[in-house]
Parts: structure tokens; sequence; C-alpha cells
């Protein structure tokens, strides 16, 4: 005899009586098993909220870092071979010939860097200078909030003046535009010519935290270990939209392993790294991050998993009486088996909701206090509640299964 | 001319108990025609539950053949069994084995659960067998706040609401005072009178007199079928 749709309907609420009933009857048992699934449950969905805000954040910051850019650092690249070099190298003429013979670079941002103290009125700050030309702003893709950013003119000069990220901005000069102002790196004075965008903070880094003065003003007044007049810490290449980022390295790597003359199996001077290893390796790393997150996070559902399997076995056998007598009354093997399904389910549904609802509160806690987000969401969401039915299949499945094998004549006998 | 409701042809059943094999029916034969009351009556060991378990359709035989309702059991697998049970056989136990914590009238309602009967229909056949068991006033009340005649009363509706052919009753009275026995059997005749088998087992043979024919076992075999010609009528 197939059942209809309504059968089954009416059989699943009937069900769903007879758990209610029977949880009703051991609620302490019924409550505590529950809160194993609810802690499980939370530790699941708060990890995959962490792990993807933490995907989300590094994704943002390399971003921010602009889009389709190489870097060039003098170091030594580390892969195999033998090194000629000392130390790596890497010139303003190198910088030249890449804006110069590779295709699809839209700008060049050759950098010194520099370690600085700053005094402004009574405050001091101490920060990262980066001593930039003008086509920083575009290929970093940063830009001043207020005032302006430094120019050609300035790089051509030398003039001393800075553009301050905000951070630095508030520690030297609070809540005023300084803009114009005056302050002193290391006593060489220089002038505020405008404040970065806020490009926030990724990973406990704060982005803000910095000044960009020109390249020129940086190698005359601050203090470098440079090997010579012409050397970089770094250069970013910014290439235009499209471009073959793996390809550009290619051919960057060939150009300077030419201007440096290295042999075919010799440590090359300098490395390049693009943008899109960055995304590459970051989201292996954050994936990493998130598996291990999630899977510690496991355990505690497993745990809450056992314990309903642990708690529908009782059930089971303090009611093989009951199920011997509706064997009786022409319950089938399925009726029985979905009967004890429902009960175990209603104790993962139960518990995983509250579960969910904990995670998002947290979740949204989260987010107050760290310097990312936890991202929950419907797909999260989605994704718990699937997971705690299958949780609930899975560990009162083979409860379940055993009430439905029972002899009806051993059932019937048994206290 | 009619078949029998039930026919046993050498019916056997062996058991493994560990290294041993129980034969507990060693080749039982009788037919119970529609409409009759049967006592069947023995020791315990005697093979009397055996065969009612196989009459009941709880249990399959491991040689002969056994006909309920024409079906034969022995091929049957448990879904099967189950809807048989369901359709054609009501159960009263010793024990009355109601579910705790449920109303009357929701225990009667069970077994039409699984028959596929829809709620309201349920409800309303549960409470008219209720009412025709004379406890109408009881229907919410749970097997707790029951006596132990009333309670009987309710597993009888219970067996009954799905209108079986058989009423298969486990030593119904065992748990009762004599008075209360009476009434129970008093329903039982009833019943009969109005055309339902009735298979009793029982191993007081006080009881057994309230039934029309008397079936003895021994060792796992029929000794004795008799005709009861000392029938007592409950009043």
């Amino acid at each position: 005899m197939k059942r209809s749709l309504f059968g089954r309907l009416d059989a699943g609420a009937i069900n769903v009586g007879i758990a209610l009933t029977a949880l009703r009857t051991n609620l302490m048992r019924s409550i505590l098993t529950t809160l194993g699934v609810m802690i499980g449950v939370f530790a699941v969905t708060l990890a995959v909220a962490v792990g993807s805000g933490a995907q989300v954040s590094v994704m943002d910051s390399i971003n921010a870092l602009g889009s389709n850019m190489a870097i060039v650092f003098p170091q030594p690249d580390a892969e195999g071979g033998r090194s000629s070099f000392d130390r790596g190298r890497l010139t303003l003429r190198d910088a030249r010939a890449i804006e110069r013979s590779i295709p699809g670079v839209s700008a060049i941002a050759p950098q010194l860097r520099a370690s600085v103290q700053m005094v402004a009125g009574g405050r001091r700050a101490s920060t990262t200078a980066i001593g930039a030309t003008s086509g920083f702003g575009a290929v970093a893709g940063v830009g001043a909030e207020s005032g302006r950013f430094i120019s050609e003119a300035d790089v051509r000069s030398g003039a001393r003046v800075a553009v301050l990220g905000p951070t630095v901005a508030r520690k030297l000069f609070g809540t005023f535009d300084p803009v114009g102002e005056a302050f002193r790196i290391d006593r060489v004075p220089f002038t505020v010519i405008g404040v970065l965008e806020t490009k926030g903070s990724s990973f406990g880094n704060d982005n803000d935290d910095t000044i960009v003065v020109p390249i020129t003003a940086a190698r005359a007044r601050f203090s470098n270990s440079l090997p010579g007049p012409d050397d970089l810490h770094v250069l970013y290449v910014g290439f235009d939209d499209g471009t073959d980022l793996e390809e550009s390295k290619r051919e960057m790597t060939r150009l300077m392993r030419e201007r440096y003359s290295v042999e075919r199996r010799d440590v090359q001077p300098f490395t390049i790294r693009t943008t899109a290893e960055f995304i590459e390796e970051s989201s292996q790393v954050t994936a990493i991050f998130q598996s291990v997150l999630v899977a510690i996070a496991s355990i505690s559902l497993l745990v809450g998993g056992i314990g309903i399997m642990n708690i529908m076995l009782v059930s089971v056998t303090e009611r093989t009486r009951e199920i011997g007598l509706r064997m009786a009354l022409g319950a089938k093997r399925r009726d029985i088996r979905n009967q004890f399904l429902v009960e175990a389910a209603i104790l993962c549904v139960i518990g995983g909701a509250i579960g969910i609802v904990l995670a998002f509160a947290a979740a949204a806690a989260f987010s107050v206090y760290a310097d990312f987000p936890a991202q929950v969401g419907a797909g999260v969401a989605t994704g718990a509640i699937v997971f705690s039915a299958v949780i609930g299949i899975l560990f009162g499945g083979y409860p379940a299964l055993r009430a439905s094998r029972l002899s009806p004549i051993e059932a019937l006998r048994s206290e | 001319m009619t078949r029998p409701l039930v026919e046993a042809r050498d019916l056997a059943k062996d058991y493994r108990m560990g290294e041993e094999t129980v034969h507990a029916l060693r080749g039982v034969s009788c037919t119970v025609e529609s409409g009759e009351f049967v006592a069947i009556m023995g020791a315990s060991g005697s093979g009397k539950s055996t065969f009612m378990n196989m009459v009941g359709c709880l249990d399959v035989p491991s040689g002969g053949a056994l006909l309920v309702d024409g079906v034969e059991t022995g091929a049957m697998d448990s879904d099967a069994l189950a809807e048989l049970r369901n359709r054609t056989i009501g159960f009263v136990f010793q024990q009355f084995n109601l579910l705790a914590r449920t109303s009357a009238l929701d225990n009667v309602a069970v077994p039409l659960i699984y028959a596929g009967v829809r709620p309201g229909e349920r409800q309303a056949r549960a409470r008219a067998k209720l009412e025709a068991m004379g406890l109408g006033d009881r229907l919410d009340h749970s097997p707790a706040k029951l006596s132990g005649g009333q309670q009987q009363r309710v597993a009888i509706a219970r067996a009954l609401v799905t209108e079986p052919k058989i009423l298969l009753a486990d030593e119904p009275t065992g748990a009762l005072d004599s008075a209360t026995s009476d009434e129970i059997m008093r329903i039982f005749q009833q019943r009969n009178d109005e055309g339902i088998t009735i298979v009793l087992v029982t191993h007081e043979a006080d009881i057994a007199r309230y039934a029309r024919r008397r079936i003895l076992f021994r060792d796992g075999r029929i000794i004795d079928d008799e005709l009861v010609s000392d029938r007592l009528i409950a009043v």
C-alpha cells in the first residue's frame, strides 16, 4: 500500500507528536543532549564565519595594494642555485628599464623606506616613511583625502613635504586638519601637504600608519643602508587592466637577469612578486586557517552528535516494549525507524537553531571587537541547518535502524 | 463452504538457544473457523505462546504451513506481516500495554495511524469504540488514571478499532481480579456473539470455560482439542 503525500505528512506530524511527548518526559536529558548539538553548531558556524571574514579581509587588503601590480625587491631569490651575490640589487635605472621595455606597464613607483621619528609641537610619533615618486599614488591605489599628493615638481626639487597617513596625522595633530602645518623628521623641517585616504588595517597591521615624502628628499635626508645613490628598497610596477601578470613577470625576470648578467643556474639578486601570487598564497593561507578552525569546531559537533546517538540508544532501549506494541498494532519497520529519526532530528534542529542564533550574535560581537568582520550570511546559516540535520540523521540513524530491526516478540517480552 | 480463518498444517517452530535447538512446536495441525471462540491452554513451555505468536503474525513458522485469513505467512516479509496484523488481528495483552502519558482516545487510535486512516476519522472511530466499551466519559484519561479493568477495556477497544477478523488475547485476565475478569470475559462473549473470532491463550481452566472450544498444548503438540461442555456465560 503506497502512502499518499497527505498520509506521509500526517505520519510526520504524528511522529513529531510522539517525539515531543518522549522528549518532554525526559526533559532534563533532552535539554542536555540539545546543548551538546547547540555548542557544536555554534562553534562550527562561528568558525566558518570568522574564516570567511578573514578571507574577505585579506582579499580587501590585497586589492588595496592595487589589483594589477608586481613588486620587485632587491633580495636574492631563494629558489635553488648558488648565490654569487652577497646582497640584492635594485636601482632606479632598473626601474626605468622595466618601464621602457616591458609591455603593459602603466606606471612605476620606485621607493625608499625608512623608520623615522617625527615631532610636531609637543607631540612625537614614529612611523615608516615611504620615499616615493608622484606615480606611487596611482600604482598603490592611494590618494590624498585632503590637501594633495606629492607632485613631479616636489620629486625634482627634493622638496621637504609629506603626505601623512590618517593614523600619523591623528597622532601628531589630533583632530585638526594638518595640511600646511610644519613638523620635523630627525630635526629636518617638513611641511604637511596632504592626508592620505584611509586604507584600514589588515591582520593587526595599520595601513594608515605611514607617511609619503618625495623619494629625493628621502634619499637626501634619511639614513639608509643602500650601497649606491641610485639603489631602491622596493619597486612597484603597475600594469594595465587585462595584462597577463605571469607573462609580465617572466619578461621582467628575463630583463633583470640580463641586466645583472645572471648565469642560468645562479641565484638572481632580486625577487619579483605579483598581486596574483599574493592572492593565491593568501587564499591558501586563509583556507588553511579556516580549515583548522572548522576542524577544531567540528570536534565539538562530533561530540554533540555522539551525545545524540547515546541518548537515542537509551531511548530505544527504554521503549523497547512500546516498539514491540506498535509493531503488533501494525507499525512497519520504516514507521518505527522514522519515529526515532524524527526524535533525533528534533533534538538536532532545536540545538542547531539555538546554536545558529548564538553564533550570529557572537559574530556580530566579534566584528565589533576584531579588526575584521565575521561573515555570517544565508549561506552559513543554510549550511549550519543542513549540517545539524545531517548530524541528526547520521547519529540518530543507527539507533533508529536498530529500533526498527527489533523482533516484535522479543520487544513485547522486554520489561 | 467458507475457508478457515486460521489453518495450521504440520506447523513447526525451532529456536536456537546458543548451542541447542529448542523445538517449540513439533507439527501442529488445526483450523479455526470464522466465529469460533477458542481457548488455547497448556503449561508454560508447552508451545501455546509460540502458536499464538504465529497466529498473530508476529513470527513465521520454520516448518509446515500457516494460513491466516487465507494467506500463507511463511513467505511474507516484515512489512507484509505488519499489514496483515494491522488489518486482520486485534491484540489484547495481559499487561494491557497502553502507552503511558497518552489519552485513552489516542491509545485506541494508534492502530488506525498505521492503517493510514485520516486524523478526523481516527478520532471518530476511536471514540465510538471507547463508548461501546462504556468508557465514553474517560476519553481523555491517561492509563495511570484508569483502573485495571478500565485499562483492559481501553486495550480491547484498541484491538477492535480496525475491525479485525480475529481477536487474539494473551492471558487477558492475568492481571485482574475475578470480578473484573468476569466483566472482561463478558465483553469477549458479546463480541463473539456478534461474529468476531476469538483466540484466547490462558493457563486458567476457569477462564477457558468462557470459550466454546478448548485446545490443549503439551511439548509443542496439541494433545487435546474439544468443545467446552461446561461453558460459563459471563453476566
